[in-house]
């Protein structure tokens, strides 16, 4: 088992997780899009109309993981490491895409615990 | 197109509730602390379905009023912003700390749930006089 879940986890954290897998996707990908996209679109073309859409976008899905991050570890079960890892990815290009296997093994550490209860 | 009243109306709406909302958890992890679950697992039924969807409302709407009526240059506006900013994040936390508690979870906080709805009371005064009188 994972050491980090040292805690009795419930169907919530694994929704949780989930929650958090999704958030971290659209947060990258969403600051990619604005980065690679709507800037030099709007640098080599003077075409705006891309960074006007997106930047908003990207704002809620940033705000949308931030929060989701807070709820997340204010419930318990994650190490202060993981927590510092996953803030400064959201403030990274291909920061949230890193975060997928870290993820993804705290999902299936959490299913097999609840797994594991009788 | 949705008119400015509307979306102000909204936005005004969605905050009494959200910070309605934000009420509720802090009385439901005071409740937690003294062996309640029942009124944690009812709170965050609520915050699930009303609070949550409140809260994007919250940020949706604001975010369109203060571009359409071009606020970002009044610093009352930035003010507002980072309060909402720190009571999205207290809904976050204590959304994790409700979570814990119907878990079963003894929970050790710094600050009282009590001292934390004082807070939220504070946050939303300043709030309304910032955005009412613009004294700045």
């Amino acid at each position: 088992m994972n050491r980090s879940v040292h805690f009795a986890p419930t169907a919530d954290d694994v929704a949780d997780i989930r929650r958090l897998r999704l958030a971290s996707f659209a947060e990258a990908t969403t600051l990619l899009a604005l980065l690679l996209v709507a800037v030099p679109l709007k640098h080599a073309f003077g075409y705006s109309a891309g960074v006007r859409i997106i930047g908003p976008v990207h704002g809620a899905a940033f705000l949308a993981y931030i929060w989701t991050l807070i709820a997340a570890s204010a419930g318990g079960g994650w190490t202060r490491s993981e927590i510092a890892r996953m803030s400064l990815a959201a403030f990274v290009p291909f920061g949230g895409f890193l975060n997928a296997g870290l993820l993804r093994r705290k999902q299936a550490s959490v299913v097999a615990s609840l797994k594991e209860r009788p | 197109m949705i008119p400015y009243l509307w979306i102000k109306a909204i936005h005004v709406a969605a905050v009494l509730i959200f910070i309605a909302g934000l009420f509720a958890q802090s009385v439901a992890v005071a409740a937690g602390r003294r062996g309640d679950r029942g009124t944690g697992a009812l709170v965050s039924h609520w915050d699930r379905r009303v609070t949550v969807p409140a809260m994007l409302l919250v940020w949706l709407t604001g975010a369109t009023i203060a571009v359409d009526g071009g606020w970002f240059a009044s610093p009352w506006l930035w003010g507002k912003l980072a309060i909402v900013v720190a009571l999205t994040a207290l809904h976050g936390v204590q959304s994790g700390r409700l979570r814990r508690i119907r878990r079963g979870e003894q929970l050790r906080l710094r600050i009282a749930p009590e001292h934390t709805a004082i807070g939220i009371a504070v946050a939303a005064a300043i709030i309304a006089i910032l955005v009412v009188a613009k004294p700045v």
